[in-house]
């Protein structure tokens, strides 16, 4: 459990000059790792969703591949139909979540009505608590560099050899 | 012409639980099929599944996911539409849509511009006899959550906790009170997602392992009554304490698809790979009571239902305090509910109960209900027929539909200046001023009936 000492003499000294990041860059920090947990993949896609013939969707000359059409359903009875309109631009055009927030308007509707914009729970009461970043025990102190919390200097030892490098700027 | 079959579609962001009605004969254990709402792509099979698909999954690492939703919006129609086809074939439900009706279930707050491609796919695409689109929560008065007795109460909380985010809904009378529905943006994909970050920088690295880190949540994780105890524990004594867990990854190589807990005294061979859970199996549900801990500003969800419930009028809110029913997959955790009760119990103002209500199986709580809703007597009055969408258009399931529009488009505008700052207030002090609350649901819109 000894720290390594020797190592971390040195930032500390750099560190005397009050260094923390302004609070904007933090909720800026933190604002993107909320992001990062809504995602579905973790490395993005160099996919082929079709492994036999089709090719692959690049840069300019993309083509509009629809899926859902290369489907080949076991069923032999289900018959190919052409899709309305309406359904063929849904299948084209996907457009992510902000947009469509932005397009349905429900910013401009009175303040009175209720909508997901409004229904966000309401900010928490307590004051945060300081969790370890690295193991997650209580973390008494923040890092002066990042500050992220952390509990002990052999959390501290890891913690800057690990993530403090990952600072934003 | 009554169609025959009324098709169930309870269409979750993870999972779709799909069925067929039958009209009651007293036989209710009609079981879901579970399908997942997903297009997913498998290295090691070089294959890509399509919802139900999955299960002929050989080798479930580093899959790669598609999934129609977005934070709990349905955006991706392209692979939406790849998953019902399969769940209409003959490989799931075998039916035919244009000869049968619909009940499909959509997240709360759906976008307008949303529900109407609903519309569309429903008529234009699967051409349905007649369709119903609602929140989950709003048939959960028909079902059988608040005990089996015949009518659910008049007034109940929902708490909805399910892949994308968590709902608290108050109802009365069947009727979602929309000015007091409040939501808290934690859920199960974003847990999956902090675990996976966890046991990635502290042991192997999972980042691209969704569907074994979330069966590892699924098998390990709790909610802890005793948080700082709990941590205490993990860090007097680690490895060696009651709370850790070993979790043994699957292993591809050898066909043994699952994970699996290691039990007490199991011998591992060589190759076994294990994951230490130990912090790790409570620090993450956790988040659904302090989100707070990663930097979400919102308060945890005892708090919120607080919150909700100070919203509604003052008359009725020991009513709710003393239904509150919970549904959906992230209300599953051991523990949730006894840490749910403790926490609410100290918000709970003295004069009142409080109850909370679990099902056997949260996760197709909501499809039960709804087999029970196409069973009442109000069903037949509440869909929208093909001619009717040919004729007006969505303007036909705008009119029919109890959505969270219909709740305040009567509502008078004037005024806004004054309730808002109100709101605002109310969200700083959500639940310790009853006369301030009570003053804004007389103003508020959707009481009136």
């Amino acid at each position: 459990m000894a720290p390594k000492r020797a190592r971390e003499q040195a930032p500390r000294h750099v560190n005397a000059t009050k260094q923390t990041l302004p609070p904007d860059v933090i909720t800026k920090r933190t604002k993107r790792h909320l992001e990062e947990l809504e995602r579905s993949n973790y490395t993005e896609p160099s996919i082929t969703l079709d492994n036999d013939d089709e090719g692959v969707i690049s840069g300019k000359n993309r083509v509009r591949q629809i899926v859902s059409d290369k489907r080949h359903l076991n069923d032999p009875s289900v018959k190919k139909k052409k899709s309305s309109m309406k359904v063929r631009t849904a299948l084209l055009y996907r457009k992510n979540l902000a947009t469509l927030i932005e397009e349905s308007r429900i910013a401009n509707l009175p303040s009175h009505v209720p909508t997901y914009l409004t229904a966000a729970a309401p900010p928490p009461q307590l004051p945060p608590r300081l969790l370890c970043s690295v193991c997650g025990y209580k973390g008494a102190y923040k890092c002066k560099k990042c500050a992220m919390p952390y509990c002990d200097m052999n959390c501290e030892s890891i913690h800057n050899e690990t993530r403090c490098e990952r600072r934003v700027i | 012409m009554q169609p025959h079959t009324t098709v169930i579609l309870d269409n979750g962001a993870s999972s779709i639980k799909a069925g067929i009605a039958r009209p009651p004969d007293g036989n209710d254990n009609d079981q879901p099929k579970l399908v997942p709402n997903a297009i997913v792509r498998s290295k090691g099979d070089k294959t890509t599944y399509f919802g139900h698909g999955l299960g002929r999954c050989r080798d479930y690492s580093a899959l790669h996911y598609r999934l129609p939703f977005e934070k709990g919006y349905l955006v991706d129609w392209d692979a939406q539409k790849a998953v019902w086809d399969g769940v209409f074939s003959s490989e799931v439900l075998n039916v035919d849509t244009a000869e049968s009706s619909l009940l499909i279930t959509e997240p709360y707050f759906n976008l307008p511009n949303i529900q109407d491609v609903y519309d569309q796919f429903v008529f234009e695409e699967y051409e349905f006899h007649s369709y119903h689109r609602c929140t989950p929560a709003a048939m959960i008065p028909f079902g059988r959550l608040f005990g089996a007795a015949a009518a659910s109460p008049e007034c109940l909380v929902v708490i909805d906790s399910g892949f994308s985010f968590t709902h608290v809904i108050p109802i009365i009378n069947n009727q979602i009170q929309w000015y007091a529905v409040k939501r808290l943006d934690v859920g199960g994909k974003l847990l999956t997602n902090k675990l996976k970050e966890l046991v990635s920088y502290r042991q192997w690295n999972m980042m691209d392992e969704t569907y074994i880190m979330n069966h590892a949540k699924e098998t390990c994780c709790y909610v802890s009554t005793r948080f700082f105890e709990d941590l205490e524990t993990c860090r007097s004594n680690p490895k060696k304490n009651n709370i850790l867990r070993e979790y043994v990854l699957p292993n591809f190589s050898i066909n043994r698809h699952h994970g699996r807990v290691r039990l007490p005294n199991e011998e591992l061979s060589a190759t076994d790979q294990v994951l230490f859970m130990e912090n790790e199996r409570f620090t993450i549900p956790e988040l659904l009571f302090r989100p707070d801990d990663i930097g979400l500003e919102q308060s945890g969800l005892a708090a919120t239902v607080a919150a909700s419930i100070s919203l509604l009028p003052h008359d009725l809110r020991g009513m709710f305090w003393a239904n509150i029913g919970l549904i959906g997959g992230s209300t599953n955790f051991p523990g949730f509910y006894e840490r749910l009760s403790s926490e609410l119990l100290t918000l709970t103002p003295v004069e009142y109960d409080l109850q909370i209500y679990r099902s056997e199986d949260a996760v197709i709580e909501a499809y039960r209900s709804a087999i029970a809703f196409v069973n009442d007597p109000v069903f037949p009055a509440s869909v929208v027929t093909r001619e009717e969408y040919f004729e007006v258009g969505s303007n036909a399931s705008r009119r029919k539909f109890a959505g969270w529009q219909s709740s305040s488009a009567s509502a008078s505008a004037p005024g806004d200046e004054s309730t808002q700052e109100s709101m605002i207030e109310d969200r700083s002090q959500p639940s310790r001023k009853p006369s301030r609350a009570r003053a804004r649901t007389t103003t508020a819109p959707g009481r009136r009936r």
